[in-house]
């Protein structure tokens, strides 16, 4: 009994000594700004988009100053990524576009979508593959494409209609999306932009955000099951585990350079960082209710954090391998 | 069974009458467009076998919030459900105009609707499928 106990309070001291090894900082915005996604820029430069107010936001971590850029009439980003470019790249939904902030000049520059696709296709998120072109979903069943040197812009519906929400690229430059209604993970052929779908292995989980690791095995981010569950492409294989505590709902997966799984999980309102190597998960809290963390995404030692419930931009800066 | 008949009678007119309201100046067409906003999350098919994130609309005029029976609603939507909000006309065209002012902490992120002959439109579109029955 006394083991037992011991090693209980062993594992769980364990556990929050490697949560305070990590250091949290909150960004206040402005109310109604709503960030409902991050990502960080070569310079350390923090992006995200105000959804509710339409802008591209931009934070200097070292000084607290937050850049606002509107990007047009009735706009809602919903997504932001950092190309190859080191531009902030939006899926807005209410301007149904792709957009462009430059850096230096902040000029915005707008890519609708075909007429035929309009008004509405609910655009979610990003990624650039391997040859500059940058894909997207569309949560009302669409997925696409744009080549920015072009202009081209193509748009296929999606396998099983209206769900397409996560889509990462791996170190190779392949595509693959999730469907959070339909609950498939899906490979696009870059050329003919087909898709191929792969059915993770518990029914109706509710495949939300997916994001590569550096050996392009894919993470996801499962909302009705409340797991994270891994697929690899080389191996055909899939794994998965459930998030600590009762009734867990996973929403946001990024993984880091040193392949940590950092994830938020909504009914415990915390971040969520998965160690694969040795399968345990460390937590780390909001410091107030409601965070609803939608979205996060960072660079080596630096996870960052859009908590769009009390509208903060959070980092959490942690003790990163070096090179 | 007959005795109740008239209470019955009045609380059908007056759900009917709430629903007509909020969607008199809407045009149901325009607004099958606009529930493109919704159509992600929500379905007004009765006979819907998606798992979607958000609660079926069917039937949305003047259901008291969070009774659809098998979702599981946020804890910003229970709490103000316990104080008594009813999705009528006027609630619906608040909550689409600014989501957060009327359920603090929702979890639908869907931008505001901010233009009010949309959120009329939308209202005409969702009264299509009538009013709640208890």
């Amino acid at each position: 009994m006394h083991r037992v106990l011991f090693a209980t309070v062993s594992a769980w001291l364990l556990f929050c000594l490697a949560a305070a090894a990590q250091e949290s900082k909150y960004y206040e915005l402005a109310k109604g700004d709503y960030p409902h996604d991050v990502a960080v820029g070569p310079a350390g430069e923090v992006w995200f988009a105000g959804q509710k107010a339409g802008i591209a936001g931009r934070l200097d971590p070292a000084t607290g100053k937050v850049e606002r850029i509107p990007l047009g009439k009735d706009s809602a980003p919903h997504g932001v990524i950092v190309g190859p470019d080191g531009a902030p790249w939006f899926t807005d939904g209410g301007q149904n576009a792709i957009v462009r902030v430059d850096p230096t000049s902040k000029e915005v520059k707008v890519w609708p979508l075909p007429a035929e696709r309009s008004p509405y296709t609910n655009l979610n998120t990003a990624a650039f593959d391997g040859k500059g072109r940058i894909w997207f979903t569309g949560q009302n069943g669409i997925y696409g494409r744009l080549d920015p040197t072009s202009g081209e812009i193509k748009v296929w519906d999606a396998p099983k209609g209206r769900g397409p929400y996560g889509i990462t690229g791996t170190p190779k430059g392949d595509i693959w999306f999730v469907s959070l209604a339909g609950s498939y993970l899906a490979n696009l052929d870059l050329e003919s932009g087909r898709a191929t779908v792969y059915e993770p292995p518990t029914k109706d989980q509710g495949a939300r955000r997916v994001w590569s690791d550096s050996t392009g095995r894919l993470w996801i981010s499962e909302w009705n099951s409340g797991n994270v569950s891994v697929y690899d492409p080389a191996s055909k294989g899939w794994k998965q585990w459930k998030l600590p505590g009762d009734k867990p709902h996973t929403y946001a997966v990024w993984v880091d350079p040193d392949d940590k799984v950092w994830l938020s999980e909504w009914t415990a309102n915390a971040v969520v960082r998965f160690d694969p190597a040795t399968e345990k998960f460390a937590s780390f809290p909001s410091d107030r209710p409601n965070a609803n963390v939608r979205q996060m995404l960072g660079r080596r030692g630096e996870a960052w954090i859009a908590e769009s419930g009390t509208e903060r931009i959070r980092v959490i800066r942690y003790p990163a391998k070096t090179n | 069974m007959l005795q109740r008949l008239p209470a019955l009678v009045v609380g059908l007119i007056t759900a009917l009458a709430g629903a007509a309201a909020g969607a008199a100046d809407g045009d149901a067409a325009r607004g099958e467009r606009q529930f493109q906003r919704c159509y992600a999350c929500h379905s007004l098919d009765p006979n819907e076998t998606a798992t979607l994130q958000g609660p079926t609309l069917f039937q949305i005029f003047n259901r008291p919030a969070a009774t659809v029976t098998g979702y599981e609603y946020s804890e910003a939507m229970r709490a103000q459900a316990a104080m008594g909000l009813t999705w009528d006309a006027a609630t619906l065209d608040r909550y689409m105009a600014d989501p957060d002012a009327v359920v603090p902490g929702t979890r639908m992120s869907v931008p505001p609707v901010r233009n009010a002959q949309d959120r009329a439109d939308l209202l005409a579109y969702l009264a299509r499928s009538g009013s709640y029955q208890r």
